[in-house]
This record gives structure tokens, C-alpha cells and sequence, in this order.
């Protein structure tokens, strides 16, 4: 049994203590929240212990996995903590609000002997992750052109953080960084950026960006992140070769749509898609990292691949701030 | 009786711009079409008999007959002296677009109509469909707020022959499939493009002329926006393309596909899978409306300077993709 805590009892939190107390290895030995009603909440959920400090928790428990699902400019306080009592690491995505913080989090984990998994968890979404084995079989020819859509209406969370990019970074460090670590692992690197957003055009709460991308090896590449809509989520994914055309759209592939009179129900009144799975890809996400430190067997996703995807974000920001495209150096 | 003549049938939309005109006539309308011009003698004795015209092999001998106006669908880089020929001979002129291959024979199709006092108008028919009229309608009364960003596609197959020949048409993809859709989003925003950064390449097809790219735009009124412009559908795709534009605003999101009122066809052909369009067709609007504009002696919806602006777009786009630098357009002259 793996002793498990989840630092953080927001929405990424809640979905990560679900998904643990459905593994039948894991022992969910704390929920951490400086919330302290919040914390008890999840807590007796999950039907575990509720604290109010990472540090006591470290203290009080013998815990071999600690969860981080903070607000991202925390994640490196929160690991770094974690690492120096060399425990594994799970953080949610972004690694990181600055390639600073991403380094440093990674040579901690590093000097500590522990491992880092960075929850890029559309590696685990099967409708992306059969997009790419079609790619690789090479059905559809040599690519040409890709194309990306995510979001929805604009997240509601503690202190509203996801509203100031400092903390955030806007649609693009937060929400893209999933499709840019994707089409990373499809296509490989990136050799420039650029971008056009909201970021400094005065639209309070309302997110929009387009990402340019020309990829190494030449395939030209669109992605669009929102928190513009006044409702909903939804993903796009298109992928154009010349001999084929692979398309998703979350939309269209929800096997159920609800439509609910309006009787006191959440969302009456709103057209809500379903589309449930035997495992959700955040559990199968949490189950591969288990699954790594058992046999000792390579990450689905790096700490450096969390690191490269930071890195696109950011020069998408630049890109935006400077209104110049932004070439990527090979970082290592 | 608005007489009507067409000069060459080197682009397929000629064949429906006849068909509309010959519709237009059987309700009665106030035009007949007379005259088909077309250096290629085959294809233009065919097109004659199809739709009951007069043969000519010379467009200038097209031009001294008593047609009011004409329909010119030549490749690219002949629109300029078919337009300012006809212009000359005091034709009034739709041009299908883009309207030249470059600024300067832009401004000077416009310098010819407006000495001649004739009707120069861009042959942009997606300005006629329902969905994208419902669209511009909501964008300027203002439904969706202040409009923050448009995304648009419009992706086609690869159309061969002429298309991609860049001595005939002066450009690929990015020339034939930008200037629609930035021509939407000009109309709708009633703003002009104010920079464009593009990636522009040629990896779907063996072919000299570009046929992918993507341009990031931003208007004069603080809009941004995307453009995908790509003939990037395969053989089997069930229709010819896209037209599509997602339009941002602060009071909401409208996401328009203009080909979506089509029915899905199954069958066991070469093409098993088929849209079937059923929506209005936006040819007839455009021919309608020119007939209307050369009948009643208005000034065109769709002017000129609307084609020049749009191709001014496309050119700056293969300008940023040339030097990897985002293009002003003031520069594009």
C-alpha cells in the first residue's frame, strides 16, 4: 500500500482524493488545506485526516507520496518542502509560474533521490492518446498542419488566482501548457512562437489567446485557449496529414447530453455532456505514476517535458508582450 | 435589359455564376446572360452552348459587343487587364477574387472603374450566406458585446490546374483562402487589418506554390485574430472545405460554421460520405446583388477597395512568412 497525501483540497485536489480512495493501493493517509473547513471537508469525503500545514502533516504521518494541487506560483515552496523529507512528488500542472522555480524544483527532487511527476493528464485522455498511436501508425501520412481548442468559462477558485497572471499565468501557462505538452509529444519541439491574447487589453475575467507554433520539424501548429464562454468546457483537436485527417471534438464525442427542467438542479436549464469511462485519466494518470516507482520504469511524462511545455507558454507571453515571434533555444 | 457577358471559365465558379444568371432570368429577372468569353476554345464553345451565348475566343471582341456588364473568372494574374479592359469599354465589372496578385494592380482596377464611372465589384459570396449574415448582424449590433477576438478557417482540397501554378495564380493557399474569410472579418468589425505575422509552407502536396499556413491578425479597433487557410482537407473529406468563424465577445461567444445546414450522405461511391448542402446559396445572392447594383445604378456592397485590402492581407501574410516578422500593413502600399 502507498501512503498517499493531496496537499491543496480545490478542484484538482478533490479529483485526485477521489481517485485514490477508487485504487484499491493506496492508503490516503492526509488532506491538506490551509482551509481548515475546506481540509475536514475533503477529508471526511475521503474518509481520512484533515491538517492544516504540509509541515504537519510531514510530521505526523509516514507518508511515501505527497500530492501537490496548490495554485501554481506555490508549487515550488510546496515541493521543495516535500523533497528535503524525501518524498515522492506528484505536482499538478504547470510545473511551475517561472523556469526558475520549474529548475529548482526539479534538481531538489533530484538531489533528493525522489521522483517528480508533473500531471500533464491529457497524456491520459484515451481520445488523445489514440490520436497519437493513429499518428505514429501513420495512417494519416506526414503531418502538415495542427490544430488545438480548450476551455470554457472562466475558473472560480480560492482568492480568485486564476484571474492574476503573476500567479496564473492566464489561459496559456495554466490551460494550453496541456496541449503544448501533447503536441510536444506528438511532434516534438518547438521552434517558434507566436501569440495574441487578452493579456494587457482590459477584459477583466475573460481569457482568450491564440498560439502560433512552428514545431523542428516544420509542421505549423494553432492553438486556441479560452476562458471567454459563459459556460462549459470543451476540447478541439485536429490533426491534418497528406494522406488523412484526424478530428476531435469533445462536443460531439459526449455520449450523454442531459437537459434538465429546471427543478433546483445544478446547471438546469443548461445542456450538460457526459462522458464516463471505467477509469477517469486522472486515475490513470495517478495509477501510472504508482505503477513507475514500483517497477522503477520511465515516466509517461518528465520532469523536463513539464519543464519544455512551461517553456512554450512563456514565450507565447513574451511573444504577446513584445508582439515579435519568439524562438526557442535548445534548453536543456 | 442588363445584358451580361463572362469572361473565361479558367475558374469553376464561372459554371454557377451562369447558372445563377440563367436562374435569375427564368424568374423574370431584369438580365440575360449573352457573351462567354475564353481564350481556351473548348471549354469556352462548351460553356456557350450549355448557356445559350455567344462564342467569343477574344475577350476584347466580348467587350465591343453591347453587354452593360461582365464576369470575369480568368486566372489571377490576368483579372487586371480583363478588368481594366472592360473598364475601358465602360462594362460594369464582378471579379471573382482575389482581385489581383498584387497592391498595385489593385489600385489600378480601381482607378480605371472609377475613371469609367463603372461598377467595380469582388466576387466575396460568402458575405451572402444566411449564417454569416445572421453573424455580421449580431456583430454589429452589438449582441455579443465588444468583440474581443475572431478564430477562422477555411480549408479546402487541393484545387490543382491553374491554382497551383504561380505564374497564373500569383500564390497558393494562403492568397486563395485568406481573403474571404479576412474579408468577413473586415466587414464585420468595420475595422482594417492593422499587422499580420503568418507561417506559411507547402507539405501536403507536391506542388510549387504554397498550401498551408497560419496567420495571427490584428485589426485597427484592438480585435486579434486567427486564420487557418489551408488546403489541408483530404481526397475523401465530405465536401470541398470550410468556412468557419468563431467570433469572442464580452457578452458571449457565437461559433458559425457556414456549410453545417447540409444533410450527411452514406453510400457505397467513390466518396462514401457526402454533404449535401441545403442552405441558400450564396452565389445567387452575389449575382442577384450585382444585377441589383447595376440595374438600379447603386454603389456596390462589396467595393474594390474590399478586394484590394483583402489581397493587401494575404500578400503582407507571405511578406511575415519571407522575413519571420510581423508585417504593418501601411507597408503593404
Amino acid at each position: 500500500m502507498w501512503k498517499v497525501a493531496v496537499v491543496g483540497a480545490g478542484t484538482m485536489g478533490t479529483v485526485h482524493a477521489q481517485a485514490y480512495v477508487n485504487m484499491g493501493n493506496v492508503d490516503l493517509v492526509g488532506i491538506v488545506d490551509i482551509r481548515q473547513s475546506v481540509a475536514e471537508g475533503l477529508a471526511a469525503r475521503s474518509g481520512t485526516q484533515a491538517y492544516t500545514s504540509l509541515a504537519e502533516l510531514l510530521n505526523e504521518t509516514d507518508v511515501d507520496i505527497v500530492d501537490i494541487c496548490v495554485p501554481t506560483y506555490l508549487h515550488k515552496e510546496y515541493v521543495l518542502q516535500v523533497a528535503r523529507k524525501k518524498k515522492h512528488v506528484i505536482c499538478e500542472k504547470p510545473i511551475a509560474r517561472s523556469l526558475e522555480d520549474a529548475q529548482a524544483m526539479i534538481n531538489a527532487c533530484e538531489e533528493a533521490g525522489v521522483s517528480l511527476f508533473i500531471g500533464h493528464v491529457v497524456r491520459f485522455f484515451p481520445e488523445y492518446c489514440l490520436a497519437r498511436d493513429r499518428l505514429q501508425s501513420g495512417t494519416i501520412g506526414c503531418v502538415g498542419t495542427v490544430r488545438t481548442s480548450r476551455g470554457g468559462e472562466f475558473p472560480t477558485a480560492w482568492e480568485d488566482w486564476y484571474a492574476d497572471i503573476d500567479k496564473s499565468g492566464s489561459v496559456i501557462v495554466d490551460a494550453m501548457i496541456h496541449d503544448f505538452d501533447f503536441l510536444r509529444w506528438c511532434f516534438g519541439d518547438v521552434k517558434r512562437v507566436y501569440a495574441k491574447s487578452t493579456v494587457g487589453r482590459d477584459f477583466p475575467r475573460v481569457d482568450h489567446a491564440f498560439v502560433s507554433l512552428r514545431f523542428e520539424n516544420g509542421i505549423i501548429g494553432h492553438a486556441e485557449g479560452t476562458w471567454a464562454y459563459p459556460d462549459g468546457f470543451r476540447t478541439q483537436l485536429e490533426i491534418a496529414g497528406d494522406q488523412g485527417l484526424l478530428l476531435h471534438d469533445s462536443d460531439a464525442a459526449a455520449p450523454i447530453q442531459n437537459y434538465r427542467r429546471s427543478s433546483g438542479v445544478a446547471n438546469a436549464g443548461v445542456a450538460v455532456p457526459e462522458s464516463p469511462l471505467e477509469k477517469n485519466p486522472y486515475q490513470l494518470e495517478l495509477e501510472h505514476f504508482l505503477d513507475c516507482l514500483m517497477h522503477n520504469t520511465e515516466l509517461r511524462i518528465t520532469p523536463l517535458d513539464a519543464y519544455k511545455a512551461l517553456e512554450i507558454s512563456l514565450a507565447a507571453l513574451e511573444s504577446i508582450r513584445t508582439g515579435q515571434p519568439v524562438e526557442l533555444g535548445g534548453v536543456e | 435589359m442588363m445584358k451580361v457577358g463572362i469572361i473565361s471559365f479558367a475558374h469553376m465558379h464561372a459554371q454557377s455564376y451562369a447558372e445563377c444568371f440563367k436562374i435569375l432570368e427564368e424568374q423574370g429577372g431584369n438580365v440575360n446572360l449573352v457573351a462567354i468569353a475564353d481564350a481556351d476554345e473548348e471549354r469556352g464553345r462548351n460553356a456557350a452552348t450549355r448557356f445559350d451565348c455567344t462564342y467569343f475566343r477574344d475577350y476584347q471582341d466580348l467587350l465591343a459587343t453591347d453587354v452593360d456588364a461582365v464576369v470575369v473568372c480568368s486566372e489571377n494574374v490576368l483579372h487586371a487587364e480583363m478588368v481594366i479592359a472592360a473598364a475601358e469599354a465602360r462594362k460594369h465589372v464582378l471579379c471573382e477574387k482575389p482581385l489581383a496578385t498584387t497592391v498595385g494592380d489593385a489600385r489600378r482596377m480601381i482607378a480605371a472603374s472609377e475613371r469609367a464611372g463603372i461598377i467595380l465589384q469582388v466576387a466575396f459570396p460568402v458575405r451572402f450566406n444566411s449564417a454569416i449574415q445572421r453573424l455580421q448582424k449580431m456583430v454589429v449590433s452589438e449582441e455579443l458585446g465588444r468583440i474581443i477576438a475572431i478564430r477562422g478557417t477555411n480549408r479546402g482540397k487541393n484545387p490543382d490546374g491553374w491554382f497551383v501554378d504561380q505564374s497564373l495564380s500569383g500564390g497558393g493557399a494562403v492568397l486563395d483562402h485568406t481573403v474571404h474569410v479576412v474579408d468577413l472579418m473586415r466587414w464585420m468589425l468595420r475595422s482594417e487589418v492593422k499587422e499580420v505575422f503568418a507561417e506559411v509552407d507547402t507539405r501536403f502536396h507536391s506542388i510549387d506554390v504554397d498550401d498551408c499556413g497560419l496567420l495571427l491578425l490584428e485589426f485597427e479597433n484592438g480585435v486579434f485574430a486567427s486564420h487557418d487557410p489551408s488546403w489541408s482537407r483530404p481526397k475523401m473529406y465530405p465536401t470541398w472545405g470550410d468556412v468557419t468563424l468563431e467570433v469572442v465577445g464580452t457578452n458571449g461567444v457565437s461559433v458559425v460554421d457556414a456549410f453545417a445546414q447540409h444533410l450527411t450522405d452514406f453510400g457505397d461511391t467513390a466518396l462514401p460520405i457526402q454533404h449535401a448542402f441545403w442552405g441558400n446559396s450564396m452565389d445567387l445572392g452575389l449575382i442577384r446583388d450585382f444585377v441589383d447594383c447595376v440595374t438600379s445604378g447603386r454603389s456596390p456592397f462589396i467595393t474594390g477597395m474590399d478586394g484590394l485590402q483583402a489581397v493587401a492581407v494575404a500578400l503582407a501574410a507571405y511578406e511575415s512568412a519571407r522575413t519571420g516578422k510581423p508585417i504593418p500593413l501601411a507597408q503593404m502600399g
